[in-house]
């Protein structure tokens, strides 16, 4: 009796042991819209991979504004420390409903997934939705804030133009 | 009768704290607050707790529903308010330019923000009060008053970054929860414009705007929404202490500023706003080597 409790013991240690060893490892989580893994500490080198938000990572090092982290597939790289936090991120919100999806292989083609999202909705592209349209109606809501929300809702920005606007600004992980 | 009158008042107290730990937990988590009633009655024999376990039940389907409810409908939620918006506040600015500027921005915030995957719109009406809003769904409303009192990029990132927060976490969809609108609506809801369903429709998005252009949001989401401006906006990289500086801004020109229906009226007085801002900014000590872009932003700014 007294060898089993004392084996017990043992047990309990190795798993707290474990435990620990497990934490002190640093984790980190993608978690904007997605992040690009770098050859080097600099968004112009080579991208060896895009990483989807809520990929967890092991950091290696870090060095100025940038990780040198792991992927659970054993990629090794940089990120920006903008694109990622300590904390998990809470389940992808892509607008469509329906999870990354057809949203997702959209904004690849189109370069913008948040314009794929939103004309995964069939918004973007016609303007004010049916259920807006009828509300327009029901109320008497003047010619000219239909067309300014359906103007709104019309213009695009599509990823690459966020990314040059940011270079040009010398922003994130376009600063020198 | 003092002893028997001793050990009533300690049972109601037992009751109470076997009750008090699953309602406070509705709130945050209801799955748990169920599991928690399951423990501590798990034959469902008593009444005290089985009529406390309904009443969760009742609440947190109400929370759900307003909060949880499908993006489209959120969307259609938002451009109702919005349609509202063009009309208390004046219609979009005509330059395009500046419009897609704003969008550019904007959007490169709301890419780092905690609800990166829905599409955003920003928009800056000609209005004379300094005020922004968002609806939910993630169409945003800037003044032009508000931008032109600004200075560099990095004020305009933190304005907008606010906005995104509040849509993020779903502020205004909360602060209505107990619209009849709601009730027995599912995650995916269908809006029906006609008759009693309509008029509840019409009636809630009545509600939000007496939340969001004259009441104002809940100070405690204020100031969360001002704690994510700083982090959303310093994850892009830019300096989160343009929050501050909006909000000194704002403070100098309060004075001759028109106060019904603006930023002064329906947020939480700017010295509080300040205070906890300049805590926050104690977290991001290289904020000061963060980009500003002035010279941009100026450009953009004197077509205004």
């Amino acid at each position: 009796m007294e060898k089993k409790g004392k084996l017990l013991l043992y047990a309990l240690l190795l798993v707290f042991a474990a435990a620990l060893a497990c934490h002190a490892a640093q984790n980190l989580w993608v978690s904007s819209q997605s992040a690009d893994l770098k050859a080097e500490r600099s968004i112009s080198s080579e991208t060896i991979v895009v990483l989807e938000r809520g990929t967890e990572l092991t950091v290696e090092a870090s060095q100025s504004r940038w990780y040198r982290v792991r992927t659970p597939e054993g990629r090794t790289g940089w990120v920006y420390r903008g694109k990622v936090s300590e904390q998990p991120p809470e389940a992808a919100d892509t607008g469509s409903g329906e999870g990354g999806g057809l949203g997702d292989m959209l904004g690849d083609l189109s370069g913008s997934s948040v314009d794929a999202n939103a004309a995964d909705s069939a918004r973007s592209i016609r303007g004010l939705s049916p259920e807006a349209k009828a509300y327009a109606r029901k109320t008497g809501t003047p010619e000219e804030s239909r067309k300014a929300l359906d103007n709104v809702l019309s213009l695009s920005v599509s990823r690459q133009e966020v990314n040059r606007f940011l270079k040009k600004g010398e922003i994130g992980e376009y600063a020198r | 009768m003092k002893a028997s009158s001793c050990k009533k008042t300690d049972r109601t107290r037992r009751q109470f704290l076997k009750l008090a730990a699953p309602l406070a937990l509705s709130l945050a988590a209801p799955v748990q607050a169920f599991d928690l009633f399951k423990a501590l009655d798990p034959e469902g024999k008593n009444e005290d707790i089985q009529k406390a376990k309904q009443a969760v039940e009742g609440l947190s389907s109400i929370v759900q529903s307003a909060t949880e409810i499908d993006y489209k409908t959120e969307f259609a939620i938002g451009e109702s308010l919005a349609l509202e918006g063009f009309q208390r506040y004046g219609l979009p600015v005509s330059d395009q330019g500046l419009q897609k500027y704003v969008n550019t921005l904007g959007r490169a915030v709301a890419g780092n923000s905690i609800r990166p995957g829905i599409p955003y719109h920003f928009v800056v009406v000609k209005s004379p009060l300094y005020n922004a809003f968002s609806c939910p769904g993630g169409i945003v409303f800037l003044s032009s008053r508000l931008v032109s009192s600004m200075e560099d990029e990095a004020e305009l990132a933190c304005v907008l970054a606010h906005e995104t927060g509040h849509v993020a976490h779903k502020h205004a969809l909360q602060s209505i929860r107990r619209a009849k609108f709601f009730e027995g609506l599912g995650k995916i809801g269908t809006i029906n414009m006609e008759g009693e369903e309509g008029e509840k429709y019409r009636s809630m998005i009545g509600d939000l705007q007496t939340v969001l252009f004259d009441r104002g949001l809940d100070k405690t989401m204020e100031f969360e929404a001002d704690g994510a401006a700083m982090e959303f906006a310093y994850r892009t990289g830019y300096d989160p202490g343009g929050m501050i500086r909006v909000l000194e801004a704002l403070r100098a020109n309060r004075d001759s500023a028109t106060i019904k229906g603006s930023w002064f009226s329906t947020h939480p007085p700017v010295g509080a706003r300040l205070e906890r801002c300049r805590q926050h900014l104690e977290k991001y000590p290289d904020a000061s080597s963060m980009a500003r872009v002035q010279e941009r932003f100026l450009d953009y700014r004197q077509r205004l």
